[in-house]
């Protein structure tokens, strides 16, 4: 199973993003191999829609999990088209810490928007 | 002639010269396609007789026939329509009604349906001179289709004047192409000369003829003028800033019911832009 974690660098000490669609990276954990990876997030630069398309960026890659900051209405359409579960972690800690936060169950489903949309 | 009026920086008095300019012609047509905020009609006090809502159109997908296969999202430059794993998810607000998706679909599965996204006004001024305005529903995020049909209502008009939206993006460039010619309307300030070589690049780019009208021509520095200068831009008419000017705009009435220095600046605007007999 593939979970990915938003984040502004390419290393697991990298802080996780602050915003979602327009976080700088994706991290990819994967739990059969353990191992990081790390994608850039072609969706930031979109002009519009940039919500939908992270999702689609992250259903192409066969993420069944993914950690947020905040999500808006149309990531979370998106999110429920694409059978990706979606989890809120704390901001200010390391990709790797709101991973561990993940396992340990400490980190809260997002089952509705967190913000509102901004086109 | 079609004569559209723009600036790039809002507030050098677009809206003030197409108002004044079309009190002061005796047979015209004034649109006013700065849809996201029309204002005037506030200075021309005139009743709607009619309001025709504008539709625009967005993707709906027939899920029957629909085989996943992307192309779709892959064409959409919005993301506006994005296939998922067991449906194609579409956001018609982002939907800017291009009719890509439907002609990349290789199954056929996408059809259009209507969504409000605005309305047109109807307005009878005084004889011989018509008005209508355009109004972009909040939170929509074009514009486009509303100026494109109050453009087309008004095509076959022998006079038209244009007030056009500040900037130059997809509404500016909509409200203008096709004109004959275009008047910016500027102001001597660093900011309108900075706004302004925009508008010219645009312009110039869409080979377009322009002239300048410097609004508010006592304030800020010389540098406008050197610029038109060694441009060779047009300048059509210099008209000062006083304050009883600004405070006859800010009561919503019109200059050229007040001030004959006015009249005169607008009549020579049109001796200029459309010749002898329309002034």
């Amino acid at each position: 199973m593939k979970i990915a974690i938003c984040s502004t660098g390419t290393e697991p000490e990298s802080l996780v993003a602050d915003r979602f669609a327009r976080a700088d990276y994706f991290a990819i954990y994967d739990s059969k191999t353990l191992q990081f990876s790390f994608v850039d997030n072609s969706a930031k630069r979109e002009g519009s829609g940039a919500g939908g398309k992270a999702v689609k960026v992250l259903g192409d890659l066969d993420v069944e999990i993914v950690l947020v900051p905040e999500l808006g209405p149309k990531a979370i359409d998106a999110l429920v088209a694409f059978d990706i579960k979606s989890f809120q972690y704390k901001q200010g800690e390391t990709v790797r810490a709101a991973l561990y936060s993940y396992f340990e169950k400490k980190l809260p489903e997002m089952l509705e928007s967190s913000v509102q949309g901004k086109h | 002639m079609k004569i559209a009026i723009l600036s790039g920086k809002g507030g050098t008095g677009k809206t003030t010269i197409s108002v004044n300019l079309f009190s002061s012609l005796k047979k015209a047509t004034l649109i006013d396609t700065d849809v996201e905020e029309p204002n005037s009609h506030l200075f021309l006090k005139g009743k709607t007789y009619h309001e025709e809502i504008v539709y625009k159109k967005y993707p709906v997908v027939d899920h029957d026939i629909c085989n996943l296969c992307g192309k779709c999202g892959d064409f959409c430059n919005f993301n506006a329509i994005i296939p998922a794993k067991k449906k194609v998810l579409v956001f018609d607000d982002l939907c800017h009604d291009c009719g890509g998706c439907k002609l990349v679909c290789p199954t056929n599965a996408i059809s259009y349906a209507d969504k409000a996204i605005g309305s047109i006004y109807y307005q009878s001024i005084e004889e011989n001179k018509q008005f209508l305005y355009g109004k972009l529903s909040v939170g929509e995020i074009s514009g486009v289709r509303i100026i494109e049909d109050l453009k087309n209502l008004t095509k076959k008009e022998e006079v038209l004047l244009i007030d056009s939206p500040p900037g130059t993006s997809c509404s500016t460039v909509s409200a203008i192409e096709g004109s004959d010619y275009c008047i910016i309307a500027a102001e001597p300030t660093p900011f309108g000369l900075s706004d302004m070589k925009m508008v010219v690049e645009l312009l110039r780019e869409e080979k377009m003829n322009f002239g300048v009208v410097v609004n508010k021509s006592n304030l800020g520095n010389n540098d406008i003028y050197e610029y038109l200068e060694k441009e060779k831009i047009e300048l059509l008419e210099s008209i000062e800033f006083r304050e009883e000017f600004a405070k006859i705009i800010a009561r919503g009435e019109l200059l050229v019911n007040h001030s004959d220095y006015v009249k005169d600046k607008m009549s020579n605007i049109i001796k200029k832009v459309l010749g002898d007999t329309y002034a």
